[in-house]
């Protein structure tokens, strides 16, 4: 056995024997849980709602679901998967609830086409400063999927077998979404970044 | 010169890390001769330079939390969440009785709905305990009977008022007027076939005997109609007309419409 899949079969015996004590009640298990994850769910509730106190909203309700649910994990399946995914339904029904907040920069958008994390207007440069606001409007653009597996990846910083438990889709599929998101921001990048399209 | 075949794969194990971009065939800095491809390869740079200046600002709102403190508040904040679960369940029910215990309009308004339904109860129920009360619902055999005779009724009327179109329709299909499709013909037909099975068991039970020989009659003709594909030849056609007027189909359907209409 590799040293690898040994340490992971450690994580996850590791993580079951946590989640077994949550259950329980116990809160210190609880909160080692929540302080080995509580930056990921944290870059994953900011990607989708771009505002700190949201994300820190999200955070919480993402750990007090667990809380809630930590029975409902199998253990032969990813926690940082299952726990990622519920984070990104919470972010986004935060996002829901906050629509009428964000009213004043969104126009007709449909629920999917969630804003994702992109670099605030900046002074000075004017191309750069261009080039930030038709990315960040390109990736908001991206068909969802795409744009899930982009966030993932380049925000999250997850690898491609992590994509795919957390989207329950198969790591060929996650490579494949990100390949076309790439080649569709390229596209629709074009004009600024000078290129044939 | 080893050209530059870079292919949508290439990429796609490129951008997902499977291959460095400079190993293999992938595209060095050197290879002049491709512009296009150089081009692209630079725009994707960019694109992956914006991802890294997102990052960096997710990156600056992470380092901006209070990591250690965090998770002891969402930890409190769960167990005290878990405790009020737990007790809310003991407490519901004293705290619904607790509100009349508070308020004595409420409670009075309460006592009367229930002295009220009590004494509704006992003025509706009937001094006599009717045949078969053990269900929710009691009707009496008469009533029934009736109700029956009404649809049987009703449903006969609906299938002679089919039937008759149907028939005109068809012989008008033989004059100069639209042509009713074969297709939607023999469709109508089967529609009222299956009509007539459900209304057979009425028409019996009810012994409706003048109803149902039309009624077979007429789905004779149907049972003819239906078994005919395509358009009616005029051997068919005079084949059918001649049934309705031999037995004078038309003038019955009328006489017996009318006869249910003023009531069975």
């Amino acid at each position: 056995m590799s040293d690898v899949s040994a340490g992971r079969q450690a994580d996850a015996a590791l993580i079951a024997s946590l989640l077994e004590r949550v259950q329980a009640g116990d809160r210190e298990a609880f909160m080692t849980i929540i302080r080995l994850y509580q930056q990921k769910v944290f870059v994953m509730a900011y990607s989708i709602l771009r505002d700190r106190e949201d994300a820190l909203d999200a955070v919480q309700e993402t750990f007090l679901k667990l809380y809630q649910k930590a029975g409902l994990y199998k253990p032969g399946n990813s926690f940082q998967g299952w726990l990622l995914q519920m984070a990104k339904n919470i972010s986004i029904d935060s996002y829901r609830k906050h629509r009428r907040k964000r009213r004043q920069w969104e126009t007709a958008t449909p629920l999917e086409d969630i804003p994702v994390a992109a670099a605030p207007e900046r002074d000075g440069d004017s191309a750069a400063s261009d080039l930030r606001q038709a990315f960040a409007r390109s990736v908001d653009t991206l068909a969802k999927r795409q744009k899930m597996v982009f966030i993932m990846r380049h925000y999250n910083e997850l690898q491609f077998n992590e994509i795919s438990e957390a989207m329950a889709i198969s790591i060929g599929t996650a490579k494949s979404l990100h390949f076309k998101a790439v080649q569709n921001l390229r596209k629709r990048l074009a004009p600024v970044l000078g290129i044939e399209p | 010169m080893r050209r530059n075949t870079m292919t949508k794969t290439d990429w796609a194990a490129v951008l997902s890390g499977d291959r460095d971009a400079a190993g293999g065939r992938a595209m060095t800095p050197g290879d002049g001769d491709l512009p296009q491809r150089r081009a692209e390869a630079d725009a994707i740079d960019r694109i992956l330079e914006e991802t890294a200046a997102v990052r960096s600002e997710i990156r600056q709102a992470v380092a901006s939390v209070n990591w250690d403190a965090l998770p002891a508040v969402i930890a409190g904040r769960a167990l005290a969440a878990d405790g009020r679960a737990g007790r809310g369940a003991q407490t519901r029910a004293a705290g619904w009785l607790a509100a009349f215990r508070m308020k004595p309009a409420l409670a009075g308004l309460a006592a009367g709905l229930v002295v009220g339904a009590a004494a509704m109860y006992f003025a509706l129920k009937a001094p006599e305990t009717r045949p078969g009360s053990g269900g929710a619902y009691y009707a009496s055999g008469e009533f029934l009977d009736r109700a029956e005779l009404e649809m049987a009724r009703r449903n006969t009327l609906d299938y002679l008022d089919k039937g008759q179109y149907m028939l005109l329709d068809v012989f008008e299909s033989a004059g100069p007027g639209p042509v009713l499709p074969a297709a939607v013909r023999s469709a109508r037909a089967r529609d009222l076939l299956q009509k007539k099975k459900y209304l057979n068991a009425q028409l019996e039970g009810l012994r409706m005997v003048k109803a149902k020989a039309i009624c077979d009659q007429i789905e004779m003709l149907f049972l003819e109609l239906s078994q005919i594909d395509g358009e009616l030849t005029a051997a068919e056609l005079g084949k059918i007309r001649g049934l309705v007027e031999e037995r004078q189909l038309l003038l019955k359907i009328n006489l017996v419409r009318k006869e249910l209409e003023s009531g069975v």
